[in-house]
């Protein structure tokens, strides 16, 4: 932005060039120099209340906030000066007077800006002979437990409320070392659909999550960069996972859609990538020693041999998730398109729940993560009840990961069902051929958000069985029916997907990266500017 | 070619046996009529047992309060910090709200005993213990689990002294 003056300053000797009127404490964070804050927040208005960011400017008359100074040119900044730390000293220890030190217990030890700064910066031990202040734990409904001695009244989540959430119920209560955050006497965190972002916004263990109260330690947990599935805005997370489980789900920012936060929708349902009843061994339909048949597991050679076989000569109806990523659902494509046949897909839709404090987002009312994937990729949306309608008593019916909740259709007879996905649906337990695939937790891919933004998520977790990456097995399973000869990575898919359609074009997980690009086509999902505007 | 074998022309002192086994049946003979108590290095066991240094690192034991809970909080340090791998911990809540080990079990066959996780305890909870007679039929009869654990009476290891702690 060539209008913007850049203003040139030095932070602990090192040249920075930032746009006029960016705080002290951002500039320093653009050299690689964190000032520590508790207040402060990038998605959040500055309030200046904590006094951990002080910092030393020359020639100003005392320390500065680092947050809510704006830089000025050839000023010159020390943050680890010995006035500067003495003075963050004293806040520490001002702070950590009435905080216990309950850490053993504390679900936040491990990722607390408390526990760090002290142990970078603040005293070893306390001057404080006086007991501790005492209040009892508070329920703020939703997921939300306020452990009120450990707060240190950042006031993040107040204005988190107030701001971002427009929906003012929090607030400081009393005064002098009596404050404590209060809740409306008649409000519950429970009902507003984004509240949970005040336990991430928590710099220590006063907001915490009751879902996630004593499972784990923050040490003990492995992250993996990830997209909400859950509806198509696409919040950027991070899967958390211990022994190979999924534990929890958090924002993981991203200006261009989620900014810092994830809804409570979101960041709750995560439960379902660990169910139990998946299929996972491939399955093949056999004759019985009775003289029926039932489906009898076999290795992946025969079970891809079969499903290309069942696929030969017939039209496929594709029933496809539209969870299911763009890679899988772009191969699935190709087998509708090699076999003249159709793709539908449903989805199951709820209330849309906007963030009102941030420009476009909201918890959709389409709860899947990939329905622009699907729509741009040739498959045809219905109705949940219509999605068999004009199924050909000839025809393949192709079960792509859909179980139809709630739904148990009967297939018409002569119908031969091929199941790829992560169950096998009771309605579809008459299938030729079964071939497992993975669920996103497990696998690595692609979603294309409503905004025409495709963004990548990685593997969390080893697979469920013998259960292959969805890519993988169709690839696979095109190959086995004389398309191509598969591919080795999620990469490869993508590339592949990227060559063949116009939308895709362009794009590979290079260039995506962990923030994701929009496709080609993508100013035809722009937002119209007066929903924008409300929203 | 014949292989050339330097012999060395040593004085006869040095390469006779006699005088050295003379010398080592003397050292015999001394013991066995000193029969002063420093001398002793062989005791009776199991009647006579060793007497064990304050310092000890045996088998654990985890220490209880007056109500006859185990002290642990379930943190998770000791799991964290065991070289070995050989704390299995899961957390759980019990009716009041706090935090409690559902399990915890210790394999002492992995354990190599290096008292981290006494050293770690914020709570001094799991302690190693000044004991060593741990003779088990089965392997899985070394894996102590939290009851064992909390039934062990032997006196527990004072890793440093509580005077001094830092040694200075």
């Amino acid at each position: 932005m060539a209008d913007v003056k850049q203003v040139t300053l030095t932070i602990e000797g090192r040249p920075v060039v930032v746009p006029e009127g960016t705080s002290i404490l951002e500039a320093a964070k653009t050299a690689g120099i964190l000032i520590p804050h508790y207040c402060y927040h990038p998605g959040l208005p500055v309030a200046g209340v904590c006094r951990m960011c002080l910092v030393e400017v020359e020639k100003f008359p005392k320390l500065a906030p680092a947050c809510a100074t704006a830089v000025g040119e050839g000023q010159v900044v020390h943050v680890h000066s010995p006035k500067a730390l003495e003075a963050r000293k004293g806040v520490l220890e001002f702070l950590l007077i009435n905080h216990p030190l309950d850490c053993p217990i504390c679900d936040q030890a491990g990722e607390c800006e408390l526990q760090d700064y002290t142990f970078q910066e603040g005293r070893a031990d306390s001057r404080y002979l006086e007991p501790k202040r005492f209040n009892p734990v508070e329920d703020f409904g939703g997921d939300v437990l306020y452990v009120t001695n450990r707060c240190i009244l950042c006031t993040r989540c107040v204005r988190f409320m107030d701001k971002v959430a427009q929906e003012p119920v929090l607030n400081v209560s009393e005064r002098g070392d009596r404050a404590t955050i209060g809740i409306h006497p008649e409000a519950d965190l429970g009902g507003h659909a984004w509240s949970g972002n005040v336990i991430d916004l928590c710099p220590v263990g006063a907001l915490v999550s009751k879902d996630f109260l004593n499972k784990a330690r923050a040490w003990e947990l492995d992250r993996t960069a990830s997209v909400c599935p859950n509806c198509t805005q696409g919040c950027n997370s991070i899967l958390e996972t211990r022994d190979d489980t999924v534990v929890r789900m958090r924002p993981r920012a991203n200006e261009a859609v989620n900014q810092y936060f994830l809804c409570d929708q979101g960041r709750l349902d995560y439960r379902w990538l660990e169910r139990r009843d998946r299929a996972e061994l491939p399955y093949v339909r056999a004759q019985t020693a009775r003289g029926g048949t039932e489906l009898a597991a076999t290795d992946w050679d025969v079970a891809l041999r079969e499903a290309a076989a069942l696929l030969n000569g017939r039209r496929a109806r594709v029933l496809a998730s539209p969870m299911l990523s763009n890679e899988a659902l772009g191969l699935l494509a190709r087998v509708v398109a090699r076999t003249g046949g159709t793709g539908v897909f449903t989805v199951r839709t709820g209330d849309e729940a906007p963030l009102v404090g941030v420009p476009d987002l909201a918890l959709r009312a389409d709860r899947a993560a990939n329905v622009i994937g699907a729509e741009l990729l040739g498959f045809e949306r219905r109705e949940i009840g219509a999605v068999l309608d004009g199924l050909g008593a000839d025809d393949v019916l192709v079960v792509a990961d859909e179980e139809l909740a709630g739904l148990a259709p009967t297939l018409p007879a002569g119908v031969r069902v091929l199941v790829v996905g992560t169950t096998v649906p009771t309605w579809a337990a008459g299938a030729d051929v079964v071939l497992p695939i993975t669920n996103m937790a497990e696998e690595e891919g692609t979603f294309t958000n409503l905004r025409g933004r495709v963004q990548r998520f990685l593997q969390a977790k080893a697979a469920h069985g013998l259960a292959r990456p969805s890519w993988y097995v169709l690839g696979d399973l095109l190959a086995a029916m004389g398309d191509g000869e598969g591919y080795f990575t999620a990469a490869d898919a993508f590339a592949a997907l990227a060559a063949a359609q116009p939308s895709f074009a362009g794009l590979s997980y290079d260039a995506l990266g962990l923030r994701g690009l929009p496709v080609a086509d993508a100013e035809r999902f722009a937002a119209e500017p007066a929903l924008a505007g409300a929203a | 070619m014949a292989i050339n074998v330097k012999v060395l022309d040593r004085p006869v002192e040095q390469v006779s046996y006699v005088r050295a086994t003379l010398k080592g049946m003397a050292q015999t003979f001394k013991h066995l009529v000193n029969r002063e108590k420093r001398h002793q290095v062989t005791i009776q066991y199991p009647e006579q047992k060793w007497d064990l240094s304050p310092r000890w690192r045996g088998t654990h034991r985890m220490l209880t309060t007056e109500t006859g809970k185990a002290k642990c909080v379930a943190c998770g340090l000791c799991p964290t910090v065991c070289p070995a791998n050989c704390i299995k911990l899961v957390p759980g809540e019990d009716e009041q709200g706090n935090r409690y080990p559902l399990v915890f079990e210790i394999d002492e066959f992995r354990c190599i005993f290096c008292g981290y996780c006494q050293e770690v305890c914020p709570e001094e909870a799991i302690h190693v213990g000044r004991h060593y007679e741990n003779a088990e039929y089965s392997r899985d009869g070394m894996v102590y689990d939290l009851e064992r654990l909390m039934a062990q009476t032997h006196p527990v290891s004072d890793l440093w002294d509580p005077a001094d702690p830092k040694g200075e």
